[in-house]
């Protein structure tokens, strides 16, 4: 059996007595081969994991010394409300961009797997341009739009409010604004995500349904939302964390402004710690994005995994 | 006759979809094409002095150069280590192996929390404000997701030819550079684009890593000229269009193995 795939692997850890070395002579071509993504991983990734907890229990006085001041950084965030402030728009951010960004996802996931359409391959390349363009290239699209002068949003608002909106001046309209382009920039994600789960529902399933009346609702409600649902909760995980930590569309838009109005978490650890140079605070705010990424990550599994069983 | 109207109604669908994604992108084209005071919908005239105008200026030159050395730089690196990796997770098992969930994991985490030490880390290494260390930290980040990309890929490559070649004497190293490698281009073409894309794109590790203005990458000068030019909206969306148009052609060419690479992979 002089395979690849077929060197046994059964009994390794029975083998473990024979130590490490064993362990590294036998397994050797496999672990050189990762063996550099490992280490760049855990020195570039892993390890500032753990020096920005360190660096979040810290302050840092003006001569360039680090003091321990345990949760110091956290209460001060806490008590705070602009911090609080902050943590709101996030979540609305994040819950913005989803609940705009499914329903059409849906659709268009429908539309593009549609089995009477011909030639409707160019539709699915063409939803997916806003995907691969740069942030700060939309965002200046977006700016270009919402332009108080010459953008066309504010030419359509003022037609529907009467008056001229600066938009980006307005604290609602710019919260809109920049839940409007990551909408824009994530829903053919997820509808790529959900089609490919589409595409695996066998047709004869929809026929059949059809046959016994089913309404296109029902054919919706009873087939592809729950053959889809591992699909959806997947895609709506990573456009969870991805809107999370969107720092570089909301800062291109509107810095945080007006005021504190679309200042996302991810925009006030950019603040503090690339513009102010405030790198505890920076780190402490970073751990609490890491924390509620967690948070979000496991939710979603047990979400995935507790509608399987 | 029902059949039909479903049809066209479906069709009716998609076009306002279409309408939706590409107004934003056919707006910014049109402004930089226009006049600079010109705001009708449909332009009278058609001029490329914006064009003319980035083009003319050292810096956005400078910018794009940096760009392409520092996008450039990451593929170099990241390719090699992630057909080695993928290749160790595709045709190998061995302990600790179950821990490549968290390749899946990493690309998730808010990865600007991560460079806030990373600042002060590369400061220590004397990698801040050096094109090498913004190459080495994109390679990083992208890496866990270039492997599990190719690993996916190498899975549905037959392993017999492999085998064979392996018995008739050859390493494990030409067995990869002869035989996986010319049967694997599709994957290596996906993951490249992809690590072009997001890598072309990125303006947080490069606003967080480079402080010198010489050394900006394009992102970072397009976010720095909406500070100088304010509302030239014609230079601003031309320099959009001209950071936009390398990741636009790569994907339109190459869409369908981007899209089976990203999306079919990562869903099983």
């Amino acid at each position: 059996m002089g395979g690849i795939k077929v060197i046994s692997t059964a009994n390794y850890r029975t083998q473990k007595v024979c130590g490490t070395w064993y362990l590294l002579r036998r397994y050797q071509v496999p672990y050189t081969f990762l063996f550099p993504s490992f280490v760049l991983t855990l020195i570039f990734l892993v390890f500032p994991i753990a020096s920005g907890l360190l660096l979040s229990l810290q302050q840092s006085t003006l001569s360039g010394e680090a003091r321990f001041v345990g949760v110091g950084n956290f209460a001060l965030l806490f008590r705070e409300a602009r911090f609080l402030n902050n943590l709101r728009l996030s979540l609305l951010y994040v819950l913005g961009n989803l609940s705009l960004s499914v329903p059409l996802a849906y659709s268009a996931a429908i539309l593009i797997t549609s089995p009477e359409l011909r030639g409707i391959s160019v539709f699915r390349a063409l939803f997916l341009l806003p995907f691969i363009t740069a942030p700060v290239v939309s965002s200046v699209i977006f700016l270009s739009l919402t332009d108080a002068s010459s953008g066309p949003m504010t030419f359509l608002l003022t037609r529907i409010l009467g008056n001229r909106p600066v938009i980006l001046a307005n604290p609602t309209l710019a919260m809109w604004t920049i839940i409007g382009h990551s909408f824009w920039r994530s829903f053919s994600f997820i509808m790529l995500f959900l089609a490919a789960g589409i595409t695996a529902i066998p047709l004869e399933l929809y026929e059949a349904a059809r046959v016994d009346g089913a309404s296109s609702w029902q054919l919706f409600s009873k087939i592809t939302f729950p053959l889809t649902k591992i699909h959806l909760a997947l895609s709506m995980l990573i456009i969870t964390m991805w809107t999370l930590q969107d720092a570089e569309t909301v800062y291109a838009l509107t810095r945080g402004g007006p005021g504190y109005a679309t200042e996302v978490l991810a925009v006030r650890l950019f603040k503090d710690a690339f513009v102010n140079f405030n790198l505890n605070l920076g780190a402490a705010i970073g751990m609490i994005l890491l924390g509620m990424s967690l948070i979000f990550m496991l939710a979603y599994l047990r979400l995935m995994t507790g509608e399987e069983t | 006759m029902k059949i039909k109207a479903r049809v066209i109604v479906k069709w009716m669908g998609l076009v306002l979809i279409a309408a939706f994604v590409l107004f934003p992108l056919l707006w910014g084209l049109k402004v930089s094409l226009t006049p600079r005071y010109e705001v009708s919908f449909l332009p009278s005239q058609i001029t490329l002095e914006h064009y003319h105008y980035i083009f003319s200026r050292p810096e956005f030159l400078n910018y794009t150069r940096n760009s392409v050395v520092v996008t450039l730089g990451t593929i170099i690196i990241t390719l090699p280590l992630a057909i080695l990796g993928g290749y160790a997770l595709a045709r190998f098992t061995f302990p600790g192996k179950e821990l490549s969930f968290l390749f899946l994991v990493f690309p998730l985490l808010p990865l600007i929390a991560v460079l806030v030490p990373l600042v002060s880390y590369l400061n220590r290494l004397g990698l801040y404000n050096k094109h090498f260390g913004l190459i080495i930290v994109n390679s990083v980040f992208n890496l866990p997701l270039a492997i599990w990309m190719l690993r996916n890929f190498l899975l549905e490559v037959p392993v017999e030819i492999e085998e064979a070649a392996l018995v008739d004497g050859c390493s494990r190293l030409q067995v990869i550079t002869r035989i996986t490698m010319p049967l694997m281009i599709p994957g290596l073409v996906a993951v490249t684009i992809f690590v072009f894309i997001t890598t072309w794109n990125n303006y947080l590790y490069a606003a967080a890593l480079i402080t010198k203005p010489a050394l900006r990458v394009l992102p970072q000068g397009i976010l720095a000229f909406i500070g100088t030019w304010g509302t030239y909206w014609g230079g601003l969306t031309a320099a959009g269009m001209v950071a936009l148009a390398p990741p636009v052609i790569l994907f339109l060419f190459f869409q369908r193995w981007f899209i089976a690479g990203l999306f079919g992979q990562m869903l099983k």
